[in-house]
């Protein structure tokens, strides 16, 4: 297939710019050499969270909101497409958290729980807005229009890929979402979706071939003949 | 020029190896066209990078805090008042579906106990004793009634045989008629002795022969 790039102003500037994968641990990175340290720190500190919230500490919830607040509310902004209603999101989600631990039962991580929680708020808020004609369609190709943020940001280059992300399905860019921006594992992420580790990878490449086709200028017919 | 790499560049972009994603980037430093596409699916990586936001709002977590010690309290309150209801969990599934069972049956008993045995048969019965005990009472105290008026007329036998005015053989005279309409009333009231009307009657007759024996004891004073 021949490409002609990106139809992206950010295209010269993100070229040459390799993927940051770090933070990042796909399964099978750390099934070869053994249980990872930080894999093995993450499973304690997770089981430490849900026995404190369980019991009820406010500091576990503080825990909790410290090193996944930021992400929560990141998360919820792009589903929902705004600050305000990302912050209700996120504050509901911790309360049906406190509600609702005494039926956790450990079957996934409590963040997979967590992050599982917060995605079907954000879902709920908007399908609460399309009921009031606030939000034209769930699955249109529509998409939540984020409102001005941080100004180090790129604003064309994420407003090029906000409008493109509205042409995706509800799954597409949830998956997209919780991998390329927040950096959730397929494990993880399917965990939080309840779909297979397999249906959240075929689900990223579909949703990124999407993508391309929708940022991808019209090709001419004399790059179609190259 | 297509090579084996290149035909598996769409599934490595989907499910590949680390090892398998080193080789396709040393294939692209040869091919321009796995170059060309593997910058363009890591562009769209590095794009999503943009769309991350970490600015904070110092007020979000106190805001969440209050709400979560809110509930909390909410939660303590339900708590207190379903506090008689707290032993259930302690009881294992099988002992209470078997105090439901329990339950049921007994329900199920009281219910049958009261089909067959309806309250309108207990109260008619009872109703009937009332009735029995009623009329012995009264029974009784009408003897005791007509005891009391025959030792009146008793009392006056003598002055009316031989009445010595034709007042007193008006009310001698008068006397033999009552005693005749009274044993008349007592015959029908032995027949049917739930009759109230034949007993008003009845005692309507011995207060008159009452009356006049007491006027004839007045005139044997005079």
């Amino acid at each position: 297939m021949g490409t002609m790039g990106l139809a992206l102003p950010w295209k010269a500037r993100i070229a040459s710019v390799p993927r940051q994968r770090e933070t990042r641990v796909e399964p099978s990175e750390h099934y070869a050499g053994g249980p990872n340290p930080a894999v093995v720190n993450a499973i304690t500190e997770d089981a430490a969270l849900a026995a404190g919230c369980r019991a009820g500490n406010l500091h576990a919830y503080e825990r909790l909101f410290s090193l996944h607040g930021a992400r929560m509310k990141n998360l919820a902004r792009n589903l929902l497409g705004n600050p305000v209603d990302a912050e209700d999101a996120v504050q509901e989600t911790f309360l049906k958290v406190q509600r609702s631990i005494a039926s956790f039962r450990g079957q996934s991580s409590f963040i997979t729980w967590t992050y599982r929680i917060l995605i079907n708020t954000c879902h709920d808020a908007r399908r609460s807005r399309l009921r009031k004609k606030e939000v034209p369609n769930d699955d249109s190709t529509e998409t939540p229009r984020p409102e001005p943020r941080t100004p180090g940001a790129h604003p064309s280059l994420r407003m090029a890929l906000e409008r493109a992300l509205g042409s995706l399905t509800k799954h597409q860019r949830d998956v997209f979402l919780l991998y390329e921006v927040e950096g959730f594992r397929h494990a993880e992420i399917a965990g939080m979706l309840e779909i297979t580790e397999t249906a959240s990878k075929n689900t990223l490449f579909q949703a990124k071939k999407n993508l391309r086709m929708t940022l991808e200028p019209p090709r001419s017919s004399a790059a179609e003949s190259r | 020029m297509m090579n084996e790499t290149c035909k598996d560049r769409e599934h490595i972009f989907e499910d590949g190896t680390p090892g398998e994603w080193a080789a396709l980037e040393a294939h692209a430093d040869s091919c321009p066209a796995c170059a060309e596409e593997l910058k363009a699916w890591k562009s769209l990586s590095v794009a999503a990078q943009e769309m991350r936001d970490n600015t904070e709002n110092p007020s979000f977590w106190p805001r969440i805090e209050r709400a979560l010690a809110e509930e909390a309290q909410r939660n303590t309150q339900r708590t207190v008042r379903r506090g008689w209801l707290t032993f259930l969990p302690g009881i294992s599934l099988g002992w209470q579906t078997a105090a439901a069972g329990a339950f049921v049956l007994v329900l199920a008993i009281t219910a049958g106990w009261i089909y067959f045995h309806p309250p309108g048969r207990i109260a008619e019965s009872d109703k009937s004793l009332l009735k029995s005990a009623a009329l012995d009472n009264v029974e009784r105290a009408e003897a005791v009634y007509v005891q009391a008026i025959d030792k009146l007329a008793e009392e006056t036998k003598a002055q009316l045989e031989n009445p010595a005015t034709p007042v007193l053989a008006n009310y001698h005279e008068k006397l033999v008629v009552l005693d005749s309409a009274i044993a008349d009333l007592r015959a029908q009231a032995g027949l049917n002795p739930s009759n109230a009307q034949l007993r008003r009657q009845l005692l309507a007759m011995y207060q008159e022969k009452q009356h006049t024996l007491e006027e004839v004891l007045e005139a044997r004073k005079q």
